[in-house]
């Protein structure tokens, strides 16, 4: 059990949209397991009369050994510890087996009480897709461009390798470790080919297509329990270093790994979890998005404190209270490595900011009878010096809201999404009413397989700001999720999607999603494109996903999703009225 | 500390009074409001009446109001009132104020206009009529707008990003100009007038309005340099602004037509750094001029030693005024002279065989007129308002074969559309390398003032024609400039006129029309001043000695000081001579917006457009060519796509020749219009 706990947790550092799947139940594996009585959870499957208990209840063990007799008690054979009790009975495993018993993979200790986890993942991607693509300014890629937007198909190719140890203190089966040092290092290779100059680089003269590759530290951190409060384990610990943090259920607000001094621990047999934690971000690099040490941490710190309450206000329901607070002094001028300019974002007054904003949430997970609810609550409230159109400090007022609900007929699970983050109404104003996270990676609505949250389409001729980052669903119209800054002047979002997963057998599950998407306020989009009207509508994104794993294991999955963007007015008013499509190829490997 | 916090208790309660409830910011005080007949969203082009000048006491009041500042400060200061077309209206001297300004980039460049001394008056008026020039009802732009779009990035300092939109429009607007008029010694008089020094990126000049119409502009001298701010990202208190932006008080761009409520490529332009809250003066308490110390000056040229009224615009009066005979329902405005005739009526060319007819002429111009008015603006608010541009074509030796404009177009866009279509034009000619080889060197002056006399000193000579083999061996095209083989647009001029090639490539070397970037800068950028420098200084020289000064080149005596038996020693350079050749009579233009016409493979003229967008002008001046090309039957058209500049891709970066804008129309969703033409 405890290697597919820990997998997914390695797999969260992962920016890349597929860390999606593993994310939704990667927040509960940094917490017990719940603790309910099986008694209270009635056997039966969805949508069908529950089973009519057995007629007749007794032993029926035909076969059965017969315990030993009384005087076989006390020939003891003396193993080191209970964990090598299976070679002492004589079995005997390839050290390389993953499967069974193993000191790599933290089955048996190394020394006393200390275990080694090894962890390793290929991740690769093919991604075909096609975006809004502008016309090199400075050179077009072909003769007879004498016009905005250029080819719009593309193609990303990534291979990462993730190499990740964990060495901790402790009998994880029975309590929480005492110690854990865990080290994640990521390595990836990337090539983006276009069809138009200076969309990957600024310098046109350094072609349509780019290579690059990075190795970054997505964890690096030590982690001491400080005590046990209660007979049943219930603890208090702090960690300290680069880790994987979500702020949220499903990472609408800051799901990142990243470095940071965190408190945590639990009360009264579970029901209480809580985090104290402070982050500075480290920089991100910004073609892999993967962490770059080399390059500092930011001038950017979140404060988060959270409560989590199981089982309220009804059983199976997961309720959680956050206050965070995230203080930006990031007002020097950095371009990032293709040569764009990351900090001011190249839009509105384009003057170094500041910022800090004090996100309120409430955010709920879990099931109300049958039904599956998620639920995200968040009000922003702070100050933005200067505002991004304007030279004088605007106030932030932002909320967001968003919900999953679903149900489970048997194999097939249908749910219903909705999300709204509050638009600008008027982007010179001294109010800065647009929603953005601090880094969102948000597990909704069909995640990364979505047209819209998986692909960043660049707003303003030159390709300098987007609107949904990559692997975001907001509008938040920054430079980029990696670099950028949370920018309150953005036309917000409104999205009602529906969407199904059809597990059609163990190996096999296909999903599928239809969201409509809005602009909440076009407000700054008209001020940025100097065009108005322009209508709320994004359009229809439809998306289909397919996912093998064809050992009924997370050690090998496979998957493979398409979705299509069918154009509302309001892209349409920005964009030449063209479908475009988001293939993801994605083979994931984990040892 | 008392009389302050009533000044600021006074301002507090004129925002208070102008507050529309709409946000808070910019405080609209000091603007006169709009007439009642505007409407909700102001004026949209239409406030413009015969009412609408500025009238002796205003300016008056203007100069007494930048003046109290200017003491406020300690900082006296040369002060230039222009009405919207150029007449000047008023210069004033503040005793003590400084009587040169040094033109500096704060580059480390020497030579051209850097390090250059000009009398402040000039300065003034560059920066007045720059402010008026820029703005119209749609948009307020100031000097220092002008500033961020001239430089080699936008934003200035944004490295990789290309050169701003209008770089190069400081060399328009020239006192050599054949476009603008000039002061004829009298009264005021059609305009657009010249500018003595082009158009100014030097922060301290406003446009000024009334009732949501700009009557004029006011432009200031104080701080002893003429020069730009390479950084727009910070917030400078700059006194000349500070001065101008005093007497700008009552006559305030209204905020929402300010330069910072307009974005190009998503970003805000820049109108002031200062408001009237950082002011050490009431403005709305001024006493009355004669309380501070100066006197109105005669400027040779430009203005007599009086305070004059100004013209309303779009009345013959102001030269620029509604068509009445040759673009019917089109709602274009056209230039006419002090007898209001007609100056740049359609006409044919007689540029040989082949020539523009009168008829296609008209209907190029009809054309870009009905595509303009259509076309959604990108400098002017509110959103969703029609482009205003001016319209120039020209044949291919550069004769003025028409120019109009649309309503409220602002002024400036007169001569370059005219500077555009001329290089486009110019340099797609076969004759451009004999005519570049017939010019004769130019050499460039510093200039020492001593008592009583002007000494010139040649610091720096160049050969316009060494544009010959630069661009030939860049483009490695050994007989272009010869073979009209390159048709070449505005734009395709403008990538190859900046000082990194591709534009706005730090580390790229320069394109062969500009100077390295080491020695680059926005007062000595390479061909374009290289070819109207002479006539520049020449007008220079003619200002300073009018002014009394004996003109000296080293030991030299070129021209007495002026005396009654030789009034007017050196001549100013007359209309039209802004360099040697007549096909580039005002000068060229670098940046986009003008193609040039072709008769299936020959080049027989160019349009050339100015007033919005980059993006907007090329379109206009694109699809123009192409409609009219089809309306006439194919008798002409755009140049064959082999010959255009785009078939080029010199250093492995392709020319570009055109491009149309996002969402170019008002009345459809319609991207990508110029595909495939």
């Amino acid at each position: 059990m405890k290697k597919r706990s820990i997998l997914p947790l390695a797999l969260l550092m992962l920016p890349t949209a597929w860390a999606a799947e593993p994310a939704w139940f990667a927040w509960p594996a940094l917490l017990p397991a719940a603790d309910i009585p099986p008694a209270q959870v009635p056997r039966r499957r969805p949508g069908r009369p529950p089973p009519s208990p057995p007629e007749t209840a007794g032993e029926i063990n035909l076969g059965a050994i017969t315990p030993a007799p009384v005087d076989a008690v006390g020939e003891f054979v003396p193993v080191p510890d209970r964990w090598r009790l299976m070679e002492a009975l004589g079995f005997q495993f390839p050290w390389y087996d993953p499967y069974n018993q193993n000191v790599l993979k933290a089955d048996k200790p190394i020394r006393e009480d200390w275990f080694l986890n090894l962890l390793g993942i290929s991740d690769t991607i093919i991604e075909p897709r096609s975006l809004p693509t502008p016309v090199g300014p400075q050179g077009s890629a072909r003769p007879g461009a004498y016009d905005p937007f250029s080819q719009p198909r593309q193609l990303i190719l990534a291979q990462t390798l993730i190499a990740g140890l964990v060495y901790y203190k402790g009998n994880t089966t029975f309590k929480p470790p005492e110690w854990e040092y865990r080290i994640t290092l990521a390595g990836q290779f990337n090539r983006v080919q276009t069809r138009e100059l200076r969309t990957t680089r600024i310098d046109p003269r350094r072609g349509r297509n780019r290579s690059d590759a990075h190795l970054g530290v997505q964890e690096l951190f030590v982690d001491k329990h400080l005590r046990d409060v209660s007979a049943r384990y219930d603890f208090d610990s702090i960690r300290i270093g680069i880790q994987p943090f979500s702020s949220d259920f499903r990472g609408f607000l800051f799901q990142d790994n990243q470095f940071g001094v965190r408190l945590f621990g639990n009360r009264d047999n579970n029901k209480w979890q809580y985090n104290l934690a402070w982050f500075r971000r480290v920089e991100k690099e910004i073609n892999s998005g993967l962490n770059d040490v080399g390059a500092g941490l930011r001038d950017d710190d979140v404060f988060i404190a959270n409560l989590y309450r199981q089982d309220w206000p009804v059983l199976g329901f997961f309720s959680q209270a956050t206050i965070a607070h995230n203080r930006n002094r990031e007002d020097e001028f950095l371009f990032d490595d293709n040569g764009f300019l990351a900090r001011p974002a190249s839009l509105g007054g384009e003057r170094p900011r500041r910022y800090q904003v004090t996100y309120l949430g409430l955010n709920g997970d879990g099931h109300i009878g049958r039904l599956n609810l998620t639920t995200s609550a968040y009000y922003a409230h702070g100050r933005s010096r200067p505002g991004s159109f304007v030279p004088f400090p605007t106030r932030i007022r932002a909320g967001f809201l968003a919900a999953e609900a679903s149900l489970d007929f048997s194999w097939i699970r249908l749910r219903g999404s909705l999300a709204y983050a509050t638009g600008d109404r008027n982007a010179y104003d001294d109010k800065s009413t647009g929603f953005d996270a601090i880094f969102e990676n948000p597990i909704f609505a069909g995640a990364d397989t979505s047209y819209w949250i998986r692909q960043n389409v660049p707003l303003v001729a030159g390709g300098g700001v987007t609107l949904s980052g990559r692997n975001g669903m907001l509008n938040s119209l920054r430079s980029s999720k990696e670099l950028g800054q949370s920018n309150f002047d953005n036309p917000g979002l409104r999205l009602l999607g529906v969407g199904g997963d059809f597990d059609l057998a163990p190996e096999h599950r296909l999903s599928f999603n239809l969201n409509h998407l809005w602009f909440d306020h076009t407000a700054t989009l008209e001020a940025l494109r100097q065009q108005a009207p322009i209508p709320r509508s994004i359009g229809f994104d439809a998306s289909l996903a397919w996912i093998w794993r064809p050992f009924m294991t997370q050690n090998v999955v496979f998957r493979l999703s398409a979705a299509g963007l069918f154009p509302g007015r309001g892209f349409k008013a920005l964009f030449p009225d063209e479908r475009h499509y988001s293939v993801l190829a994605n083979l994931v490997l984990s040892y | 500390m008392r009389e302050r916090n009533f000044r600021h208790l006074v301002l507090m309660m004129l925002f208070l009074a102008g507050c529309s409830g709409e946000g808070n910011a910019p405080p609209a005080v000091g603007v006169a409001p709009a007439p009642s007949g505007a409407g909700s969203q102001g004026c949209t082009g239409s406030c413009a009446s015969a009412q609408s000048f500025l009238s002796p006491p205003e300016v008056e009041r203007i100069l007494a109001q930048a003046a109290q500042e200017a003491q406020a400060r300690n900082r006296p200061a040369v002060i230039a009132v222009v009405d919207r077309v150029g007449n000047v209206l008023a210069v004033y001297r503040m005793n003590g104020a400084p009587a040169t300004m040094r033109i500096v980039s704060g580059r480390p460049v020497r030579g051209g206009l850097e390090e250059l001394i000009v009398p402040s008056e000039l300065a003034a008026i560059a920066k007045a009529i720059t402010g008026a020039f820029l703005s119209s009802e749609g948009n307020a732009f100031s000097t220092r707008t002008a500033g961020q779009i001239v430089q080699e990035h936008f934003n200035p300092g944004e490295s990789g990003q290309p050169g701003g939109p209008l770089f190069g429009v400081q060399f328009s607007q020239l006192p050599c100009s054949d476009v603008n008029t000039r002061f004829d010694g009298a009264s005021v008089r059609p305009g657009p007038h010249r500018s003595p020094l082009g158009l100014s990126a030097d922060p301290g000049g406003f446009p000024l309005y009334k009732g949501g119409t700009p009557v004029g502009g006011i432009g200031v001298a104080a701080d002893g340099l003429y020069t730009l701010d390479p950084d727009v990202s910070d917030r400078d208190l700059d006194v000349d602004e500070l001065i101008a932006l005093a007497g700008t008080f009552g006559f305030a761009a209204p905020p929402e037509r300010r330069a910072e409520r307009i974005t190009v490529e998503g970003k805000t332009l820049r109108f002031s750094d200062a408001d009237f809250a950082d002011l050490r003066s009431d403005p709305a308490r001024v006493p009355a001029l004669g309380a501070t110390a100066g006197q109105i000056l005669a400027v040779a040229g430009y203005a007599p030693a009086a305070i004059r009224a100004g013209t309303a615009f779009g009345t013959p009066a102001s030269g620029i005024r509604p068509d009445r005979l040759d673009y019917p329902g089109l709602d274009a405005f056209v230039l006419v002279d002090g007898s209001d005739s007609e100056r740049f009526r359609p006409r044919a060319a007689h540029d040989g065989a082949g020539a523009l007819s009168e008829n296609e002429v008209r209907t190029i111009m009809q054309r870009a007129l009905a595509l303009a008015n259509r076309m959604r603006a990108q400098i002017r608010q509110p959103l969703g308002s029609q482009a205003r541009v001016s319209i120039a074509i020209v044949d291919r030796e550069g004769a003025i074969l028409a120019l109009a404009r649309t309503r409220d177009a602002p002024v400036f866009g007169l001569d370059v559309s005219v500077q555009k279509a001329r290089a486009a034009a110019f340099y797609s000619s076969a004759a451009a390398a004999s005519v570049l080889a017939s010019l004769p060197r130019t050499s460039y002056f510093r200039i020492a003032l001593e008592p009583g006399r002007a000494v010139l000193s040649v610091s720096e000579e160049r050969e316009p024609q060494a544009l010959i083999p630069a661009l030939r061996g860049f483009l490695a095209r050994p007989q272009a400039l010869s073979d009209g083989a390159i048709a070449f647009s505005a734009r395709a001029i403008g990538n190859l006129a900046r000082p990194f090639y591709p534009d706005g490539v730090r580390g790229a070397s320069a394109g062969p029309f500009s100077r390295p970037f080491e020695q680059w800068s926005p007062f000595h950028v390479g061909t374009q001043l290289d070819l109207v420098y002479p006539a520049v200084a020449l007008h220079l020289a003619h200002v300073l000695n009018q002014s009394g000064l004996a003109i000296f080149l080293g030991t030299t005596l070129i021209a007495p000081a002026p005396s009654s038996d030789n009034p007017v020693p050196l001549p100013d350079p007359p209309p039209g001579s802004c360099t040697a050749t007549p096909r580039l009579a005002n000068g060229h233009q670098i940046f986009p917006g003008a193609v040039p016409i072709y008769r299936g493979n020959t080049l027989i003229g160019a349009v050339g457009v100015s007033g919005d967008g980059i993006d907007q002008d090329d379109l206009v001046a694109f699809l123009a060519v192409h409609e009219a090309g089809q309306a006439l039957g194919g008798g002409l058209g755009h140049a064959p796509r082999e010959l255009r500049a785009d078939q080029l891709a010199p250093q492995g970066v392709r020319l570009r020749y055109v491009q149309c804008p996002t969402t170019p129309f008002l009345d459809s969703s319609a991207q990508n219009v110029c595909e495939g033409l």
